[in-house]
């Protein structure tokens, strides 16, 4: 069962897209957002969202843990393991709130002892700059603990506080008018990856895995709030070859995440 | 059959090469004809980019032409328009605000829209936020002129919607590197489909993202044949 568009019209999408499907989507949120209008992102309703475009698993964290009580919020996560629909299933992601760095730190031991592989940065929704301490902090003790760092923000300034300390992250918000900086930090930072989200350029990622390697990119949908037909799109019919496909659809989000 | 209305031709100064990319991008997604702009046209130099554009038009049978305005420099405006809408090849025009630092809000566009509307021709005009109310407000003050609001707000589509329902010879065109979920699905529910197209903002963006988000809408069969052709080729006459 696939989402339906205007199959059968000039807007057929999964005629392009085809067999495609995703194994781990490294960007998909539980919760609403207080501020904006938008889905009310129930789990289940999300997993169903998932499910209608062949996206097997998503790594998600909460909007709850985000945007009010960390502790709470990762509870709801990791009680997604649980969850099932249509095939498709959630790989649970924590979250950390910057504003408040030592609750963070100790936050990051409890994910990495309940066997969370993954910590997500909310830094515009907390108003957090990449030059404040506590991005430094976090992102120390992520490393530390091992933890592989999924952040937003301007991929221009938020590489900073990461770079030099052996990091593995992800940037969610990577656009493509800032491909270029991404490819030139990532060439000396072999732990910076980037979703393709937004690398919506007609040769953004073919450029991208011949610069730094297409183990440099992941699918990421920001499902439920943006829609995941985009970046299918854009992966089912670009340049990419069937294995580096492959390894964009999932099996690079499975190494760092599963 | 699609026809993209909000298309470019040229270089950008991002990390890109679009050098090939028009007629492969659109091969890819059905995409039969576009009407494009130069880069260099809209970002810098208008008769330069008009010139070279017309150049192009000449030897292929997939792409026609806006003339780009720059609102600063009204008399090489009317002096592009008169050369290269005879031509047949050229259908619209073109503005853009940002890079001409013209907001719809300025004496110079409303000026600039004025010299279209007499050269009875649409106008693409780039919108973001609310803009796209200024831009109907413009439209309503000048008698004939029709307008394509170019990303219909990108964020500010609600402002779009409110602006197509205030002036009937306003259109909207989804084209955003961004899909928020239900933006296209939105705004077909509330704005007459006959004043809805279609455009990608490609060489800039590839198709993928208004084709993604149009296809997200799930639109009817006759409202999707509306979007994707017949509404651009009415409005355009071609």
């Amino acid at each position: 069962m696939t989402t339906k568009d205007g199959t059968g019209t000039a807007f057929d999408a999964w005629r392009l897209i085809g067999g495609l499907e995703v194994t781990l989507d490294v960007d998909v949120l539980v919760g609403a957002y207080p501020d904006r209008d938008g889905p009310p992102g129930l789990p289940d309703e999300v997993l169903r969202t998932l499910a209608r475009h062949r996206i097997r698993a998503g790594a998600a964290a909460s909007l709850r843990a985000a945007l009010f009580d960390v502790r709470s919020g990762n509870d709801e996560a990791l009680a997604l393991r649980a969850l099932r629909a249509e095939g498709s299933t959630f790989v649970p992601v924590g979250a950390v709130d910057l504003r408040d760095p030592i609750r963070a730190a100790r936050e990051l031991e409890r994910l990495a002892a309940a066997g969370v592989r993954a910590v997500r940065l909310f830094p515009e929704e907390q108003g957090v700059e990449a030059g404040f301490p506590s991005v430094r902090h976090v992102a120390r003790r992520a490393t530390d603990l091992d933890l592989t760092v999924l952040t937003g923000g301007d991929v221009r300034r938020f590489w900073r506080p990461f770079a030099g300390i052996g990091a593995r992250v992800v940037f969610l918000d990577t656009h493509f008018y800032h491909l270029g900086d991404f490819l030139v930090v990532a060439a000396d930072e072999p732990g910076f990856h980037t979703s393709t989200r937004l690398l919506n350029s007609p040769d953004a990622l073919e450029a991208a895995a011949a610069e730094v390697g297409a183990d440099r990119l992941l699918y990421g949908s920001r499902a439920p709030h943006f829609e995941p037909l985009v970046p299918l799109l854009r992966l089912a019919t670009g340049g990419l070859k069937p294995d580096e496909v492959a390894a964009v659809a999932g099996g690079n989000a499975g190494r760092l995440l599963s | 059959m699609i026809i993209d209305v909000h298309a470019h031709w040229g270089p950008w100064f991002f990390t890109m090469d679009v050098a090939e990319a028009n007629l492969a991008t659109m091969d890819r997604y059905g995409i039969d004809l576009a009407i494009v702009s130069a880069t260099e046209a809209v970002i810098y130099d208008a008769p330069a980019g008009n010139r070279a554009l017309a150049r192009l038009l000449e030897g292929q049978d997939r792409l026609l032409g806006y003339v780009t305005v720059n609102p600063r420099r009204l008399r090489e405006a009317a002096r592009d328009l008169d050369a290269y809408l005879p031509t047949g090849r050229f259908v619209g025009v073109k503005i853009h605000t940002d890079y001409t630092g013209s907001p719809v809000t300025s004496p110079q566009l409303r000026e600039a829209l004025a010299l279209v509307a007499e050269a009875g021709c649409p106008a693409l005009v780039h919108t973001w936020g609310a803009s796209v109310l200024d831009l109907a407000q413009v439209c309503l003050d000048t008698p004939g002129l029709r307008v394509i609001a170019g990303h219909m707000g990108a964020d500010g589509f609600r402002h779009a919607i409110e602006a197509a329902a205030g002036c009937d010879r306003l259109y909207l065109e989804p084209c955003w590197s961004h899909a928020p979920a239900g933006r296209i699905a939105e705004v077909a529910a509330a704005v007459d489909g006959h004043r809805l197209l279609f455009g990608t903002d490609a060489t800039l963006i590839d198709p993928s993202s208004a084709f993604g988000a149009v296809a997200a809408a799930g639109l009817s069969a006759e409202a999707a044949e509306r979007v994707a052709w017949r509404n651009a080729a009415g409005l355009f006459g071609i």
